[in-house]
């Protein structure tokens, strides 16, 4: 067996191609007579090495005419190399572009069996997987109707069914996939998966850059005909894309000028560099509008924002853990920053006991001196029923129906009374709906796929965020507002509804928290990042020790001094750092109101975890983000 | 050697392609109207009639059984313009595909000559109609006719390569060719009889430069005269129907690779 399944060595494809194109005898005879018939030589590609091993898959980036397709072609045997040798071990099937491979007259069944033996199968292979193909593309109904009477997605079904029957050794896609529905291609990305784990070899050209990405593990990006960076698919994505966007910056730039020099400054005011606001200026700004951020306070980031205090990463609001099961998500941020393999597993002390969080077989068998699940599992279902609590009316009463008295004693009542500032008994029972108890020794506290903190800090991947973008510090919107209206269009606001309406409904609540933070001379002070207090005598709810988060840094540079931070939770009051909302009937109908003044606001977009007054972990925000300004930009995104 | 074998291989893999194309044509032409093979009957027999009626009042001679010897010949005729026809936009037609797959470009213009074949076959009817009509005497030479049809298929494909071949770098060629169809049907004793009222160097023109002469001479002997035909036209229908295709062969695979720029 080759290693490779495709080898690509020294080659060059050239055209010649008339100056102008003679295409009939005609005009041939009269050039030839009069010697104007010259030919120009067009380089489409050169020097061109790949070798790509099986299995691997590989997506082609580059702008128009850059060679994509030609190199693909190449490849397929469609075009022969001027120069140079392309080795090929293994079949190929190339998904066929919509229309191409597909008679509009004859029927669906007659296609798929047309179809097919384009792609070299025989007959009998064909209708041992008609049915198998019939399945895939959904198109069951459709079979006996000529499928010029289909839409642009059908005929997608069709072909990604017909070229995937068998797992070809080398699958070549080219643009067909960004057509059907999104069912649909979720299907086919399912299914290319499947075949690249079965060892098919892809080769990808799209346009959508995220498409490759998500894909291909690896990346050539051409540049006029010659092979600009090849690569894991992460890093050439990233530099290509950085050119691509430089290049319409370049544009912008002229425009903008031209704008400045009519008066009009910016597209979009974005109210807050927090990840809402920054997330938003960039996905506008990549697509070519003009965006200025501005926030009151002293620094960029929001609350995910970190200080340098002699190389160790503060967490100024709060201990931020990244977190995020969406893939999308998780290689957005990527690009942005490079990610730890931080995984939270804090620490709780009831009194002088320590346990571990979250609720796990290693707090159990640390409570009760139990080893196995099974008598874990018995011990709490017997203290909950000794309890008889048909319906909780209050927290209390619903945490002790879900774990039992010993965990709630012990590792939940000091911890929430402290949090709401109020008793549990007088607290009401929704706030805790789940307290998840696992029975596993496992103490990562998120079930999430991917997790993590920025090398270097959140701010320096909020900085990489905001490259290029217009940012003022220490700016409140309702100043700025007042003198510079007509230096925007439209607004983006990520700050508080209710102040944006100038609290005409009223207040709506917070709690807060007061972080006092302190260096300490002990290189190591309490060898945890997050350790929670859950008795009510001590004041603060827990104690972050930031170098914990990165324990990559403090391998390379280790301190012999830490800053740690203690956490009081606080009642808020107006004027002070709003943190959680508190979502209970009165403040969420008061949203609503204050949410129904908001739609009626014309060109003000309102996004982000204080315009829309509710909890939002990072991966959600940026989410948020992307949609939003897709939405805005009416783009569609993947 | 090895290229040749592995040519057979390439032939034999998309054998399957082939057939499929080939009833795909079939299919849609009948199809599509809703006469479908009436009509492929229906229409040697109309274009006889009119012929008919025109020509035996317009020539000086009379041609015994006229619609008989009309037809014997203008059937191979129809058979030649249509599958050349056909074949020099078969590459050019497929350009949308061809620029995707990798496909042996060939095996769409031999579906096309292959395709016009089985409905020359299928017009067979209207012969036997006219002769059973006209009472026209039935030769067991007439059995001779698949070797005749093979010789003019292995013609067409070769001059369908051609055709096809040069269509790809001069659209233009369609147009020539269908006035080069016209003066080769007049230059052909279809409608007429290449008797002595022809100049003795008109006659020896069409005999040695015009292949289709060869066939249609061929097909008038088994068919309308009842007898073998005689060794010239029968070996001669060979030998350039082979030199046709090695022309075809030639041209098509010297400029294949060459086909992806243009189309
Ligand atoms: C204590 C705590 C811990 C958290 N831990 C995690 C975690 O571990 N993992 C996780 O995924 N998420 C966590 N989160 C959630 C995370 O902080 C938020 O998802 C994120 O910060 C929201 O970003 P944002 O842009 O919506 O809001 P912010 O970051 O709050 O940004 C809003 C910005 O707008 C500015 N602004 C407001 N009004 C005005 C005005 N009038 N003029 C000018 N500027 C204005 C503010 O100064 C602020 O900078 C935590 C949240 C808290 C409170």
């Amino acid at each position: 067996m080759a290693k490779y399944a495709i080898e690509v060595e020294n080659v060059k494809i050239r055209f010649n191609l008339a100056n102008e194109k003679v295409d009939n005898l005609k005009e041939y005879a009269i050039k030839l007579m009069k010697h104007e018939l010259m030919f120009q030589e067009f380089i489409a590609l050169q020097d061109i090495n790949l070798k790509i091993k099986k299995g691997e898959s590989w997506g082609f980036v580059g702008v128009n005419g850059s060679g994509k397709s030609t190199l693909l072609k190449t490849i397929s045997g469609i075009l022969k190399p001027y120069e140079g040798t392309v080795k090929i071990h293994g079949r190929i099937a190339p998904l066929i572009e919509l229309g191409a491979g597909i008679d509009p007259d004859l029927t669906a069944r007659e296609n798929i069996y047309l179809n097919g033996m384009v792609l070299g199968h025989s007959r009998e292979f064909m209708e041992e997987h008609f049915d198998e193909i019939v399945e895939f593309s959904n198109l069951g109904k459709f079979l006996d109707s000529p499928v010029k009477n289909f839409s642009s997605g059908m005929k997608a079904r069709l072909g990604f069914a017909v070229a995937t029957v068998v797992n070809p050794d080398i699958l070549v896609v080219d643009e067909v996939l960004e057509v059907g529905d999104m069912r649909f291609r979720r299907k086919c990305n399912e299914r290319m998966q499947r075949m690249l784990s079965g060892g098919t070899t892809l080769l990808y050209v799209s346009h959508n850059i995220d498409s490759v990405r998500n894909l291909c593990q690896y990346a050539v990006w051409l540049d006029e005909g010659k092979i600009r960076m090849a690569g894991p698919s992460m890093e050439v994505c990233d530099a290509y894309a950085e050119e691509q966007e430089a290049e319409v910056r370049k544009k912008q730039e002229e425009k903008r000028e031209r704008l400045r020099r009519e008066g009009r400054k910016y597209d979009y005011l974005v109210v807050g560099a927090g990840l809402y606001g920054a997330v938003f200026a960039r996905e506008l700004t990549r697509r070519g509008k003009r965006c200025l951020v501005i926030d009151k306070r002293n620094h960029i980031g929001g609350n995910i924002y970190t200080e340098d205090v002699d190389g160790i990463q503060v967490h100024k609001y709060g201990a931020h853990i990244f977190h995020t099961s969406d893939k999308r998500i998780w290689r957005y941020v990527n690009r942005f920053a490079e990610f730890n393999h931080y995984i939270n597993s804090p620490l709780a002390i009831y009194k002088d006991e320590l346990y571990n969080m979250p609720f796990n077989m290693n707090t159990f068998s640390k409570l009760w001196g139990l080893k196995k699940p099974q008598e874990v599992q018995a011990k709490i279902a017997e203290q909950i029923a000794d309890l008889h609590i048909e319906e909780p009316k209050n927290l209390e009463e619903q945490a002790l129906s879900l774990v039992g008295r010993d965990v709630y004693e012990k590792l939940v009542k000091g911890y929430t009374e402290k949090q709401w500032g109020r008793d549990c008994k007088d607290l009401p029972a929704f706030i805790i709906r789940r307290l998840p108890l696992r029975f596993t020794y496992n103490n990562n506290y998120f079930n999430d796929l991917y997790q993590g903190i920025p090398c270097g800090g959140y701010t320096s991947m909020m900085e990489r965020l905001l490259n290029n973008i217009d940012v003022m510090l220490e700016t409140d919107f309702f100043e700025y507002r007042k003198e510079h209206s007509e230096m925007f269009d439209k607004v983006v606001y990520t700050g508080m509804i209710d102040e944006y309406f100038d609290y005409c409904y009223g207040h709506l609540e917070y709690r807060s928290v007061r972080f006092e933070t302190e260096r300490v001379e002990e290189a190591n002070y309490q060898g945890n990042a997050v350790v929670n207090y859950t008795d009510r005598e001590v004041p603060y709810t827990r104690v972050i020790e930031h170098k914990h988060f990165e324990p990559e840094a403090e391998q390379e540079n280790p301190k012999d001094f830490s800053i740690i931070s203690r956490e009081y939770s606080m009642e808020w009051k107006p004027g002070i750092d709003p943190y959680y909302p508190v979502n209970d009937e009165k403040n969420n109908a008061l949203y609503e109101k204050y949410r129904a003044l908001a739609e009626q606001e014309e060109n003000v977009i309102f996004g982000g975890r204080l315009a829309s007054y509710k909890y939002y972990d990072m991966d959600k925000v940026i989410e948020a983000a992307i949609n939003d300004a897709a939405k805005e930009l009416n783009v569609w995104v993947q | 050697m090895d290229l040749f074998k592995y040519r057979i291989k390439t032939l034999f893999k998309y054998l399957d392609l082939l057939k499929e194309l080939v009833s795909r044509d079939l299919k849609l032409k009948y199809r599509r109207s809703f006469l479908g093979y009436v009509w492929s009957v229906l229409d040697p027999l109309l274009t006889m009639i009119v012929l008919t009626v025109v020509f035996t009042h317009l020539l000086g001679k009379k041609i015994e059984n006229y619609p008989v010897y009309l037809l014997s010949g203008r059937m191979l005729y129809d058979f030649m313009k249509n599958s050349t026809n056909n074949a020099m936009k078969s590459v050019v037609g497929n350009a949308a595909l061809l620029r995707k797959v990798y496909v042996p470009k060939y095996i769409f213009t031999l579906a096309k000559v292959t395709s016009c074949t089985v409905d020359m076959v299928l017009s067979l009817g209207a012969l036997l109609i006219v002769m059973i009509v006209t009472k026209a005497q039935f030769h067991l030479t007439i059995l001779l006719l698949p070797l005749i049809v093979l010789q003019l298929y292995i013609f067409c494909c070769g001059l369908g390569f051609l055709l096809a071949q040069l269509n790809v770098f001069f659209r233009d060629i369609q147009y020539i060719y269908s006035v080069i169809l016209t003066a080769w049907m007049y230059f052909t004793p279809i409608i007429y009889q290449l008797d002595d009222r022809f100049p003795r160097w008109y006659q020896l023109l069409v005999k040695s430069i015009n292949p289709m002469y060869y066939y249609v001479a061929q097909s008038r002997d088994i068919i309308y005269y009842g007898n073998i035909p005689g060794p010239r036209v029968f070996f001669g229908g060979w030998i350039i129907a082979f030199i046709m295709l090695v022309i075809g062969v030639w041209a098509f695979q010297r400029s294949k690779d060459k086909f992806i720029l243009y189309i």
